[in-house]
């Protein structure tokens, strides 16, 4: 009978004492983000959406050659000092993000981006191409040296974390569309 | 109603006979009943996931409308008007068209006494409370006849889980009502508020301790009673996916949850109205009474939604074991207990 009373006793009590628990949630601040509008502050090396700064890139193909999945597409034409790149593109429907690119490009022009949502209607628009076919990139030294573009190889130098931060986001790539627009645009 | 029919007396004058007067308030009153209903789940749903999303220290809805997410129940409903009506091929078809129907109509049928303010009475019953108790029991065979047609596994389970706790849980229900009608004397959900006028301890369950213990055991037994954590056996959606409304899309399923939360309010006005006052403010003469009804029945009903979103949900050996052994108990004793108070304090009903 004690047993009994007791147990009424408790199970009065307990649900209040869970009922304080949860009242004082509900004054307490959400820890939600409101996401779309505000978001988290990510790591410097965070291992977002795989990007490469073609200013940077030689086409030594390291990065498509070290791919596991083969996500990396690099087409170049003509032969020594007159070698350019005209495509270099990253297929994200394969790319597993893990980071072998980055590790293997030997002037850090592949690099992981802060990117992370790139919520599409069509998975053939997840190709993104960073190369201008109407601009080839010159592969040679010496063509680079005289266009303008980086040539001394980083010996082992961190990623600069500002040009990370830097990297083009959705909005600044261009756009690859094989089927035209339809899927209805993002 | 009286208000109602008043209204159209003076409106066409003796062009109404006294029947077409009683018809026409009628209809107009259970118009009321309705748009209140389903304004009860436009409300009450994103209430609901607001209390949930605050008490688990998130926002709940946010994006549709300006404010907080206000008007997500109404882009709900859009989806929900948009979705394929869907009856299982080997459901037992008409009592599964039926079933979400037989639900709304227990539950529109008990608003019909339910004083909201002075006058403001769908309709004045000299046996108010029982014809409550005894209508709102009516969603029990929805529930079953939900369950049974949908041929399906989960949907029975829950319908008989729900069949068996809201049978069970009508008894002290009803027998925590019992004191309150011992006092006051009778049935009548006007009677019943007037008796508590002057003040908040007038009101039924300040009037002694068996009764504050008759209240607290109604506030359990209607979360019970309305299939509501901590009690939502029939609906478990951790093992039964979604009780006796699994199969259900669309515009029916809409019918389920326009019931719950109707019921969800329908409890908490009828708990207000016996222990809580009804339009009686705290204190002073009477203002605003139907605000201050509806205020407090709101209250309730936000209490409920707390206890649901704090306590795990019970097994259904424990929530038997709570019924019998140990509310109706409670009850039987309040019900005594009352008695004897009335005797000793020399008060005749």
């Amino acid at each position: 009978m004690t047993q009994y009373l007791r147990d009424i006793y408790e199970a009065v009590t307990s649900a209040l004492k869970g009922m304080r628990i949860t009242g004082k949630h509900v004054v307490r601040k959400p820890v939600t983000l409101q996401f779309p509008d505000e978001r988290w502050v990510l790591p410097a090396r965070f291992k977002g959406f795989i990007i490469n700064d073609v200013n940077l890139c030689d086409g030594c193909l390291r990065c498509a050659k070290v791919c596991p999945v083969d996500c990396i597409y690099i087409e170049t034409m003509g032969k020594g000092k007159d070698r350019f790149m005209h495509r270099y593109a990253v297929d994200y429907n394969k790319c597993i993000w893990c980071g072998l690119c980055t590790e293997e490009c030997p002037t850090f022009a592949c690099q992981h981006s802060l990117d992370y949502d790139h919520a599409l209607y069509d998975r053939r628009r997840l190709v993104y191409e960073f190369v201008d076919p109407a601009r080839p990139v010159p592969c040679h030294k010496e063509r680079r040296q005289q266009m303008g573009y980086f040539v001394e190889q980083v010996a082992a130098a961190p990623p600069d974390p500002d040009r990370i931060a830097k990297a083009p986001r959705r909005a600044d790539l261009p756009e690859t569309a094989p089927g035209g627009a339809e899927g209805g645009g993002a | 109603m009286q208000v109602m029919t008043d209204l159209f007396a003076r409106i066409f004058g003796d062009g109404l006979s006294p029947v077409g007067l009683l018809v026409a308030g009628g209809l107009t009153m259970a118009l009321i009943m309705a748009l209140v209903m389903a304004l009860c789940a436009i409300v009450f749903t994103w209430a609901e996931r607001k209390v949930a999303g605050f008490i688990q220290s998130r926002y709940g809805p946010m994006r549709v409308g300006r404010w907080h997410g206000v008007l997500q129940p109404v882009a709900d409903m859009v989806k929900i008007l948009g979705k394929e009506d869907i009856v299982p091929q080997d459901a037992d078809k008409p009592l599964f068209l039926l079933a979400p129907f037989v639900i709304f109509i227990g539950s529109l049928m008990a608003w019909a006494a339910i004083p909201f303010a002075p006058g403001f009475i769908a309709a004045d019953l000299d046996l108010g409370l029982f014809y409550i108790f005894a209508v709102s029991s009516a969603a029990t065979i929805g529930i079953l006849m939900a369950g049974w047609a949908s041929n399906n596994k989960w949907s029975l389970y829950g319908a008989a889980r729900g069949a068996a706790q809201a049978v069970s849980y009508e008894i002290p229900l009803t027998l925590a009502c019992i004191p309150v009608v011992m006092i006051t004397g009778s049935l009548n959900m006007n009677d019943i508020v007037i008796a508590q006028q002057g003040g908040i301890w007038h009101w039924h369950f300040l009037h002694d301790p068996f009764l504050f213990v008759a209240f607290l055991l109604y506030f359990v037994a209607s979360i019970a009673e309305v299939n509501r954590g901590p009690f939502d056996m029939p609906e478990t959606e951790s093992e039964l996916v979604a009780g006796y409304h699994t199969e259900y899309t669309g515009m029916r399923f809409a019918f389920f949850f326009l019931a719950e939360y109707a019921n969800l309010f329908l409890v908490s006005c009828v708990a207000t109205a016996v222990f809580l006052g009804g339009w009686q403010p705290l204190f002073g003469p009477v203002f605003l009474p139907g605000l201050v009804f509806v205020i407090k029945a709101v209250l309730l009903v936000l209490l409920q939604m707390w206890l649901r979103w704090t306590l795990p949900r019970l097994r259904v050996d424990q929530l038997m074991h709570v019924c019998w052994k140990v509310m109706v108990p409670l009850a039987l004793i309040c019900v005594l207990g009352a008695g004897i108070w009335m005797l000793a304090t020399g008060q005749t009903g």
